[in-house]
């Protein structure tokens, strides 16, 4: 009678088997989640492709109708106009999708993806049957990382092709800029990253909390933390351009990150906002203004940056996810 | 060939942040193809013991065997129902059974788990969050039975059913077990319910093992005496005794033939378990051949 102390790490006794069974009980366990998925992305879809079309063309109608684009302009072209007004709040809609996007999946994984079946059992159901809890695991990560990237792209791409077409309007009308929140995530692959990390902290929530409420909670408020930081680094992610000017500011070009006075030694200092008062700038040594900036060059760099470390976040957080579920279940992966 | 379904040793659980454990150095020998009753209080650790054989939690200390390897290697190989029947509460009953189908692609027999369905008159198309208690107990053993298990751990699992359902649901699992020869191992803490299901017994107390062999051998190795209350009982173990009057009635296990002034009678299950478990300062009784605990 031989007591066999250590945990099993073989795979021997639990053969490969297809994903078809577990993609099965995912996409019919979260039925209404994979529809609420398919509207949202169909309304954002549906958002942009209206302001690419006809939104964008009722809003260049009211800018000719006003004579805007002539030496003559209407009074309406002091303020924007209802058509334009349509237009900024479709694409704001598409745009927002893809920031809303992240917290809704990081609330849902946290609460009905995991949490749920934590606290009312059914996930101790799925181990029982002939299907590891690592297993388990990571259909439950991949089948919704898959939709998730697919929808976010189906976004992303269109908000890029309308941003690459309304160029003009957007100048015309003085509104948003590629470096701002919403369009700097919704032009490029950081959105995505930013949903699949919403994904990877919603799970692991889910298994530290064990319940649906609290694990939504955490899951909401721990992506905020991330985000947060990792919006406020951002322009340091990629080394910054600097221009500098004798007597008054340089252009205000692209992301300014930083900007001030410099005295003859080179040194930077806050503006002393002397104005044109030349003994007050003599006082202070002020010789020339700085401003540090991204250009609009920096976009994919900045973007690539920013989405590796998301993806190295959300992967660390996928591997705790892993090594917290062995640790309590003792399973074979 | 398996010959042990279960076996533990030293086995300890512990929870929280105090630690408390809800099991405390266990140490049991199940045969394979033998239906045990686990008994206890509420809190002796009958939970705690199927699932650490379940392997949805891993042991603190000590080891758990099933089927001879590590519970999570033999995940395939046995089947578990929890005490609050977890189901998916969105499934309709039919795609509650496809569910067991999906996950367990190698061991799973529709007919069996059709029947037991059929059985209580459930719908295929209701949906779990519409059936009584005693109806998703029907479709939680239906998934068990589906998925033809070698060890079926069930905890509590009549609880919720009247009693009509209770007879009917335990002869279909008593015919499937005797039938495929599956070890089933079954807690509760009303005793009456297992009685004439069971030829194992593990009885549990404070996370402690009180009594473990095969059923018979437990109840042999006790006998029910009544006899003058100033007559000694030494040098049988007593484990058990109350005093009417001029009277004593107790549970002991004799240590060779009773004296005169005795009658004795056989315990019945209950009256065993009830002994057992007034008085926790009775010493354990291990009566399958597991090393003792290490103390």
């Amino acid at each position: 009678m031989t007591a066999v102390t250590t945990i099993e790490t073989s795979t021997a006794a639990t053969p490969a088997r297809g994903p078809r069974g577990l993609l099965w009980a995912m996409l019919r366990l979260h039925r209404w989640a994979l529809w609420f998925w398919v509207l949202l992305v169909a309304v954002g879809a549906g958002a942009l492709l209206w302001a690419y079309g006809p939104g964008a063309d009722a809003a260049w109608s009211e800018y000719r109708t006003l004579h805007c684009d002539t030496n003559d302009p209407g009074l309406g072209c002091d303020a924007l106009g209802p058509a334009y007004n349509m237009y900024d709040t479709a694409v704001g809609i598409g745009a927002g999708l893809l920031g809303l996007a992240p917290f809704l999946t990081a609330a849902w994984a946290g609460a009905a993806l995991i949490g749920r079946e934590l606290e009312g059992g059914t996930a101790q159901l799925a181990w029982t049957q002939s299907v590891t809890p690592a297993r388990w695991l990571a259909a439950k990560l991949a089948v919704p990382a898959a939709l998730l990237t697919t929808g976010m792209l189906v976004l992303t791409l269109l908000h890029r092709t309308l941003w690459s077409a309304d160029g003009q309007l957007r100048a015309a009308m003085g509104s948003r800029s590629w470096y701002q929140g919403t369009a700097f995530e919704a032009n490029g692959i950081v959105g995505i990253s930013y949903a699949l990390l919403g994904l990877a902290v919603g799970v692991l929530a889910g298994l530290l909390q064990r319940r649906a409420l609290p694990a939504l909670g955490l899951a909401v408020v721990g992506l905020a933390l991330i985000t947060t930081v990792l919006g406020t680094l951002r322009p340091y992610l990629w080394p910054l351009e600097t221009l500098t000017n004798k007597h008054e500011y340089p252009p205000y070009i692209g992301m300014v990150v930083d900007e001030g006075a410099l005295t003859s030694t080179g040194a930077r200092v806050g503006d002393p906002i002397c104005v044109d008062d030349t003994k007050c700038l003599a006082d202070h040594d002020i010789v020339g203004f700085y401003r540090d900036y991204h250009p609009s060059s920096h976009f994919w760099p900045l973007q690539l940056v920013e989405t590796g470390i998301v993806l190295a976040v959300a992967a660390l957080t996928v591997v705790i996810a892993f090594r917290l579920l062995k640790r309590r279940t003792g399973a074979a992966v | 060939m398996t010959e042990t379904a279960i076996e533990a040793a030293a086995l300890t659980r512990r929870f929280g942040r105090r630690r408390t454990a809800a099991l405390d150095g266990c140490a049991f020998r199940l045969p394979a193809g033998s239906v045990c009753a686990v008994v206890g209080p509420n809190g002796a650790g009958k939970s705690t013991l199927l699932s650490l054989a379940a392997g949805l939690l891993r042991p603190t200390e000590g080891a758990i065997t099933v089927l001879g390897q590590a519970p999570a290697a033999v995940r395939e190989r046995l089947a578990y129902v929890a005490q609050n029947k977890p189901l998916h509460p969105q499934l309709t009953v039919a795609d509650t059974l496809r569910f067991g189908r999906e996950l367990n692609p190698r061991r799973w027999d529709d007919r069996v788990a059709a029947r037991i369905v059929a059985e209580g008159d459930l719908a295929p198309d209701a949906r779990i969050r519409t059936l009584s208690g005693g109806q998703r107990t029907r479709v939680a053993l239906a998934l068990a039975l589906g998925k033809r298990p070698e060890l079926l751990l069930l905890d509590e699992p009549m609880a919720d059913l009247d009693p009509l359902a209770r007879h009917q649901l335990m002869a279909a699992l008593m015919a499937d077990a005797a039938e495929h020869g599956t070890t089933v191992v079954m807690s509760s803490h009303v005793v009456a319910e297992l009685e004439g299901a069971c030829d194992h017994l593990l009885l549990l107390g404070a996370g402690r093992v009180r009594l473990a062999g095969p059923l018979d051998d437990v109840l042999a190795a006790h006998r029910l005496v009544t006899g003058r209350a100033d007559a000694s009982l030494d040098p049988h173990t007593v484990v058990e005794s109350r005093t009417t009057g001029r009277q004593v009635t107790a549970l002991v296990r004799p240590e060779g033939a009773l004296g005169d002034g005795w009658q004795s009678t056989a315990p019945t299950l209950e009256e065993l378990v009830l002994a057992h478990l007034r008085t926790p300062e009775a010493p354990a009784l291990h009566l399958d051949d597991a090393r003792e605990a290490a103390v």
